[in-house]
């Protein structure tokens, strides 16, 4: 889920020599009305392409983050999980830590940092580094997946953009409580008579 | 007159269609009357005495008071249409290790279903609804040769470990006459029938075949480039650039939709005695096959 963004910012960038090669290799191989140039004919057939996407961000203009994580600049370790399971918890090492520096790292925009650091005061240590851990799991791979989508999902809420407050917006609210304490006080009401009714003189 | 009547009437009146037709008058049903007619007098069809008489007889299922067949038997809706439904015989990724370890799998091919049901370790039965590989995910960890593989069904976490290691995986559908062919190739060869031409998947498989998550064969090659990248940031593993490697041809190898094996087209006819292969002519088989 938290890769809907990052998947919408793919550009192209066709790998040309290694293009010709492949075309080379298939015209000589049956074809039918299926095949995948013609339910396809304006795609790349070459699928292992380097597919190039957005990975620096402007600092003057507020970018939205991608969901783009470099592996380089983040620091990801294997430790033992903690709870019942015997040899198997002793030995494997399932649980995923992941830290990376929030000050110096390139790859989230200026403006989330300040939000990120306020919101996430908890999981930062003294030196600045964010530290995130997971065992969900009981493999090291998919807790390795939870960890990274727990950095993204912390860096989207620290990005979210405060409600502004206009004269219609607030009369929406008011609107809202009024509905909601009407509701309630009709809830009241019923359950009032409810136990009224139960009582016998 | 009349002539040029009737052609006005074609010309000018709707087209034919349920609600504006009727029988003729001439087709009327009998009336079905067991009061009055030759031999239906005296008992009327009913018979003499008893219950079949007397409009006295006992529901349909009833045994005479016992608990009847039909209430004995409790209804089991869990397994409604079991019998019916498409089976994936699990293979691990452990397991599938092990075969190219011990030298059964060659990883610099690719490794089709015919390869592993040829190795002897994994069996499928095309009767017991049976339709291919289940890549499962046992072993990932121990997981560490780069391949190009071809299953029917694998799951994100499958996909994930093979490409991390700079593999290729394609799932891919087969009916069971095309699995028949598969899964023994030597015996089918030797039954004369000419190699058929795999059917399209079944509605409720056509989702799945389609989707670039899944890396399906009928997916948009586009998306499964994005996807493999969207993938490796899932997991957290650097995708490796294929694009430089020297197997690239091997990884690129596809079969057509149509196509069962590599190399051979759906309706030539292999002949291993003689080393042969027999290839129709005709242009309505050309065009059969090609369709």
């Amino acid at each position: 889920m938290a890769l809907r963004r990052f998947r919408s910012c793919f550009t192209k960038l066709q790998v040309v020599a290694n293009y010709h090669s492949f075309v080379r290799l298939c015209s000589s191989t049956y074809k039918s009305k299926y095949s995948i140039e013609n339910i396809y004919p304006n795609s790349d057939p070459n699928f292992l392409r380097k597919v190039e996407f957005k990975q620096t961000y402007n600092n003057d203009t507020e970018e939205e983050f991608t969901g783009y994580i470099p592996l380089d600049d983040i620091s990801i370790k294997a430790v033992r999980g903690s709870g019942p399971g015997g040899q198997n918890v002793n030995k494997v090492s399932s649980k995923v830590e992941v830290r990376f520096h929030v000050e110096s790292a390139t790859w989230i925009p200026e403006w989330i940092k300040k939000n990120l650091i306020e919101n996430e005061k908890g999981r930062i240590t003294k030196d600045g580094d964010l530290v995130v851990t997971s065992e969900k799991t009981r493999t090291q791979m998919l807790n390795q997946a939870d960890c990274l989508d727990k950095v993204r999902e912390m860096i989207y809420n620290s990005a979210k953009k405060p409600v502004e407050m206009t004269e219609e917006y607030k009369k929406v609210v008011a609107k809202r409580l009024a509905k909601a304490n009407m509701e309630r006080l009709q809830r009241k009401r019923a359950d009032s008579l409810k136990k009224k009714n139960r009582r016998s003189e | 007159m009349g002539i040029e009547k009737a052609l006005r009437l074609v010309k000018d009146l709707p087209r034919v269609a349920l609600n504006n037709i009727k029988n003729s008058p001439m087709d009327q049903k009998k009336p079905h009357n067991l009061r009055r007619g030759w031999g239906k007098n005296k008992t009327h069809g009913r018979g003499h005495k008893g219950q079949g008489q007397r409009m006295t007889l006992p529901k349909l299922g009833f045994e005479t008071g016992h608990k009847p067949f039909y209430l004995r038997v409790p209804q089991e809706y869990y397994y409604e249409g079991h019998h019916l439904k498409r089976q994936y015989p699990p293979l691990s990724l452990l397991r599938l290790q092990r075969m190219i370890d011990m030298g059964c799998l060659d990883p610099n091919e690719v490794i089709d279903i015919s390869s592993i049901c040829m190795t002897g370790h994994y069996h499928l039965h095309v009767d017991r609804r049976h339709y291919g590989i289940n890549l499962t995910e046992e072993g990932a960890e121990k997981f560490s040769t780069p391949i190009c593989i071809e299953v029917q069904w694998a799951s994100e976490m499958t996909i994930a470990t093979i490409e991390r290691l700079g593999g290729v995986i394609m799932t891919r559908f087969y009916d069971p006459l095309s699995l028949i062919a598969l899964q023994d190739p030597e015996t089918y060869f030797k039954t004369g029938k000419p190699i058929p031409k795999c059917k399209l998947p079944p509605t409720d498989a056509v989702e799945y075949y389609s989707d670039p998550k899944f890396r399906g064969y009928l997916a948009d090659p586009e998306k499964i480039a994005e996807e493999r990248v969207a993938l490796s940031q899932k997991y957290g593993y650097d995708l490796p650039d294929l694009s430089e490697s020297d197997k690239l041809s091997l990884l690129l190898k596809r079969k057509d939709p149509r196509q069962i094996f590599f190399g051979l087209h759906p309706g030539w006819i292999v002949n291993l005695t003689e080393k042969k292969i027999l290839k129709p002519k005709a242009e309505y088989l050309q065009e059969y096959y090609h369709s």
